[in-house]
């Protein structure tokens, strides 16, 4: 792991950069992955007629829905320097909780919704408590979370999960609302609620202090315990729901149905510029790099190409995109717009 | 007053007589390879408790054989996690080194000294890539062997799309044998590899190793180059997943191109049950096989316990919380009685 770049940040903070403040990184790899993404889908036409059009883009922020969800939870583990394995389980657990707890009826649909919450966000705290008051490393602790919960779900459901999904989140992931989709209108809401707590509330900023040094949040009054407790808990919430809406996108549950979320929901944080030290970042650059992964993956999809090439792709642009998103790129930017 | 200050002054220079002789092999038994290997003799104990057969030259040789490719796999990561990074790729080298062995079978033992050869020369390149990626141009290094994997993966899926080719005899069974009747053969590989980290933790390189992963900033001032380093540590960690996917195609006997993505989590695991601390510094490559080769007889020793095959994940999550909770405890314990 490289060290955390300081040595630029210190020379940066010696000259007086408060005035600066639009030009902050995460705000330029907020921009820079939206403007990629736009552009891509743009550009997508070139590829085939079909691609390029309003139509594509909505699709595009319904596919990326579930992993901007995800990534949410998983940015705010990783800003205060830890890191969340167990959401693929923990989305795999919502899925299923909603088939057999609710299924297709939506009897109860009002309590046992929020309590499939509750029950991730339990099971989140678990983790929490694990890395805080047991001193077991973050990466080990939330693997042996996954690890427990899959199991758990594997064994509820005797291997094979049954039972379609309740109709309230059918009509949430399917439905029209006056021509909007109004999964998209969920999704900038959750956009822009998760935005705002994490950037503007006292809880978000408190995660960006132990992120940069518990220690020294501590001493600044802090509650470090429970911050990190809270983290962890959140989340496992945002993954149960993204396990929510998966179950009605796909009106059924899969014991697999996370798995394909894990990775990228690490990859969408880190590709939005956040630090997978913690510390920095945003939750609007990781939307960005949630958006542009997907965007990628159905440009590539349309291409036409093996699943081995179209990976291979895929895991290049990975590294692509940390090239151009290096601190020292912003660096050099800034140099070059003159400041 | 003074009987205290020659009681401090002392104390730096006093530890080689009394205070050092106990605590070092008690510090042994609680950082390193102590705990998990205390724990895999329970384990076997176990084992043999519910199945009379645990003790015979078969049945050691089959669990050496299932633990190989992971223990491996694992003081490969070791390498890197001492170093205070994060090596996703191994799963994907494994992957790539499988499936190019099934793809281009040589036969005899100068067919299996090529192939071998063959699978450290992939793992070495993708070693190097990673190593240029996190030493030179300071990525993430989570991130940026995330994006190699991915690469691997798809690079496994392009040469061999379905699980297939053919694997040699040679490979398939000599590898996987005894010698003289008793001694695994592939037992023996884990132990020339053990043997080797014997011999590199003593060069210049592997205390560099340990410096670097304790203390970055030390170790530059005190004349350690810190990128060659990391640099050295993620190629020779490419070299031994090399090793780790020529073993786990002789004990699989065939080609998959997603046969390494079930130990990318496992090979964490392994090196963080075996004493290694994730964040750097501290650990050793004993450890890991140790604590690969636990893993590997947990399940057997659940299977043989009759715990339904649902639920050995339960059983595999607690034991990784508790036995990294228990050494941490027993460490301070150690650690406070010393001082």
């Amino acid at each position: 792991m490289t060290d955390r770049p300081s040595r630029v940040a210190a020379t940066e903070a010696q000259r007086d950069a408060r005035g600066i403040a639009p030009l902050r990184p995460e705000a330029i790899a907020a921009v820079a992955t939206f403007v990629l993404s736009v552009v891509l889908i743009l550009a997508s036409r070139f590829v085939s007629p079909a691609l390029g059009s309003w139509d594509q883009a909505a699709t595009v922020v319904v596919l990326a829905s579930f992993l901007i969800v995800v990534a949410f939870g998983q940015g705010l583990v990783i800003l205060i320097g830890g890191l969340d394995l167990s959401v693929a389980s923990l989305v795999t657990l919502g899925a299923v909780l909603a088939t057999t707890w609710i299924g297709s009826s939506n009897d109860g649909a009002i309590y046992l919704l929020p309590a499939i919450l509750i029950v991730c966000g339990l099971i989140g705290a678990a983790s929490g408590i694990g890395v805080t008051l047991l001193g077991v490393p973050p990466f080990i602790m939330t693997m042996a979370t996954g690890i427990i919960v899959g199991s758990v779900a594997l064994g509820y459901t005797s291997g094979t999960p049954r039972g379609g999904a309740p109709g309230i989140l059918i009509a949430l992931m399917k439905d029209d609302w006056a021509g909007v989709q109004i999964l998209i209108v969920f999704v900038v809401l959750f956009a822009v609620l998760a935005a705002i707590l994490q950037g503007s509330t006292s809880f978000g900023r408190k995660l960006y202090a132990i992120g940069a040094s518990a220690r020294a949040a501590h001493v600044a009054g802090v509650s470090v315990t429970r911050m990190t407790i809270l983290a962890y808990a959140m989340s496992a919430v945002s993954a149960g729901l993204a396990g929510l809406m998966l179950a009605g996108y796909s009106d059924g549950a899969t014991l697999r149905m996370g798995d394909s979320y894990l990775l990228p929901s690490i990859a969408a944080v880190v590709v939005g510029g956040s630090s997978i030290l913690g510390g920095t970042g945003s939750f609007a650059a990781t939307v960005g790099g949630a958006v542009l992964l997907t965007t990628l993956g159905t440009v590539i999809a349309a291409l036409g190409i093996g699943e081995g090439w179209r990976t291979v792709i895929e895991g290049s642009i990975i590294l692509i995109a940390l090239l151009l998103l290096r601190e020292s790129t912003f660096a050099g930017l800034k140099r070059l717009l003159g400041r | 007053m003074s009987a205290d200050v020659t009681a401090l002054a002392s104390r730096p220079a006093d530890p080689p007589a009394s205070a050092a002789r106990r605590p070092r092999w008690g510090r042994r038994l609680a950082n390193g390879a102590g705990i998990v290997t205390l724990l895999y003799l329970i384990l076997y104990a176990l084992y043999g408790l519910w199945d009379r057969g645990a003790f015979s030259a078969y049945a050691f040789t089959n669990l050496v054989n299932n633990a190989a490719p992971l223990a491996i796999a694992a003081a490969g990561e070791t390498l890197v996690v001492l170093s205070r990074g994060f090596d996703l790729s191994v799963a994907g080298v494994m992957s790539l080194t499988n499936v190019v062995m099934a793809t281009y079978p040589m036969e005899g033992p100068q067919g299996a000294l090529l192939s071998l050869l063959m699978c450290m020369a992939i793992g070495g390149v993708v070693g190097c890539v990673n190593g240029a990626a996190v030493a030179y141009l300071r990525l993430q290094s989570i991130a940026a062997t995330l994006g190699t994997m991915i690469i691997c993966r798809g690079l496994s899926l392009v040469i061999l799309d379905a699980p297939g080719g053919t694997v040699t005899d040679f490979v398939s069974n000599t590898l996987t044998d005894q010698l003289f009747g008793v001694i695994p053969v592939s037992g023996l590989i884990v132990a020339a590899l053990a043997g080797l980290w014997g011999l590199v933790r003593r060069t210049d390189f592997g205390v560099a190793l340990y410096t670097v992963g304790t203390d970055e900033t030390a170790a530059a001032l005190s004349g350690v180059s810190v990128a060659r380093t990391r640099f050295l540590a993620f190629v020779g960690a490419g070299l031994v997943y090399g090793v780790a996917g020529f073993m786990l195609t002789a004990q699989t006997a065939t080609g998959n191109p997603n046969g390494g993505n079930p130990f990318l989590m496992l090979t964490f695991a392994a090196v963080a049950l075996g004493g290694t601390s994730l964040s750097g510094g501290r650990g050793g490559m004993i450890g890991s096989i140790v604590g690969a080769a636990t893993l590997m007889l947990l399940q057997k020793v659940l299977f043989s316990g009759g715990v339904s095959s649902f639920y050995t994940g339960i059983f595999q999550g607690v034991v990784l919380v508790v036995a990294i909770v228990f050494s941490r405890a027993l460490s301070r314990l150690l650690d406070g009685r010393r001082r």
